[in-house]
């Protein structure tokens, strides 16, 4: 019998905790969590991901304010790098992987979680985070030369600024596939993509993890 | 009347052209500045955006021209109303009245018409005429979603 609490029970604790502050308790939530068998995917997509919709919400119904909402964002983030060794130990390739999150958008958690499943599967992932302008970007990647290049964008009214950063990085590394999450997809706008060769959109981790050998070039 | 029924009726909204979209994206720093003087100037602000919700109601606005400048570029009817219903919700939530919406849009209205070439003011008055319409139904469908999410909590 598995006496393992659900993970909705989890992931209401784990809730609590970022919400007042309580850093290493939401630490210890988590590496509690992955001692229970479970892997990060599962981590990322049954605890993070539910446990940040569920904050979102929560801002939503005027039930916490926009610094709760802060507070929780910077715990997850600080714990994501405490993960980090576990995840960079495994053997590398020669793979390099860029991520960004495209202009004027904040929500750098997913993309930084996308990270680390490339790193996971022994990528070499440069990660730059949010807000990231379209020029650095493309100054960036001719430095690195990357087989990849991943963004993120969370709010469907950046599309605009999506669509003209992929034309100015087609115009430069037309042959380089991009790879493109967020929940500004949830309902819609996949069409900009189908635009461009070589754009593919991915929902969720784990089909950015399955993909991932199909990725390899 | 419900959610399906606000998609079945933006569905009948026509996607404007590349020239208006660009337009109205181009403008967008003087629509903006134009809807704040207007609300900032009401007299009633308080009663219809709450208390302390200044910064959220500019964040609305900007928000607004980049969602609608999104929306007439790419028209998709249920982003359109999944995402006017959201504003609802978590604006509701946070203090906004329903007469917020209201004089929000007259207000919109003035100013494209102002800013915008004929052409392009034309095109995208549907989109707001058809937001003005349906205000009672976002209000009300909102409300639910509210109330439902408040006897969660209670239970």
């Amino acid at each position: 019998m598995d006496n393992h609490p659900k993970v909705e029970e989890i992931s209401e604790e784990f809730v609590n905790y970022l919400l007042t502050g309580r850093k290493k308790e939401s630490s210890a939530i988590i590496f509690q969590f992955l001692n229970q068998n479970n892997s990060f995917l599962e981590l990322y997509e049954k605890l993070i991901k539910k446990s940040l919709y569920k904050i979102g919400e929560l801002w939503e119904y005027n039930k916490i304010t926009v610094a709760a909402e802060h507070l929780a964002s910077a715990i997850i983030e600080t714990i994501l790098n405490e993960l980090y060794p576990k995840i960079a130990k495994t053997e590398k390739q020669n793979k390099k992987i860029l991520l960004a999150c495209v202009e004027n958008e904040f929500h750098q958690i997913g993309i930084k979680i996308i990270s680390d499943i490339f790193e996971l599967n022994g990528w070499n992932s440069f990660f730059l985070g949010a807000n990231t302008p379209t020029n650095e970007l493309i100054r960036f990647a001719k430095s690195i030369n990357p087989d990849i290049i991943g963004l993120s964008m969370s709010i469907y009214f950046h599309l605009p600024v999506l669509e003209n950063m992929l034309l100015k990085i087609k115009d430069e590394f037309p042959e380089i596939p991009i790879i493109i999450g967020g929940q500004a997809f949830r309902y819609g706008g996949l069409e900009i993509l189908a635009k461009f060769n070589n754009v593919f959109y991915f929902a969720d981790s784990y089909e950015i993890y399955n993909s991932i050998k199909n990725l390899n070039l | 009347m419900d959610k399906e029924y606000l998609i079945k009726s933006a569905e009948k909204l026509n996607q404007v052209s590349e020239k208006t979209a660009n337009e109205y994206q181009n403008k967008r720093d003087i629509l903006i500045s134009k809807i704040n003087e207007i609300m900032l100037s009401r007299p009633d602000l308080e009663s219809l955006i709450g208390i302390e919700n200044i910064n959220m109601m500019k964040d609305n606005h900007a928000n607004h021209v980049r969602f609608i400048s999104s929306i007439i570029k790419n028209f998709e009817p249920e982003i359109l109303v999944e995402t006017v219903l959201w504003v609802f919700r978590a604006y509701r939530s946070h203090g906004f009245s329903t007469n917020y919406w209201a004089s929000q849009l007259n207000s919109w209205i003035e100013i494209l018409k102002t800013h915008l070439s004929d052409n392009a003011y034309n095109e995208i008055l549907p989109f707001y005429e058809w937001m003005q319409v349906n205000i009672p139904l976002f209000a009300k469908l909102s409300d639910d979603e509210l109330d439902k999410n408040l006897s969660q909590h209670k239970t």
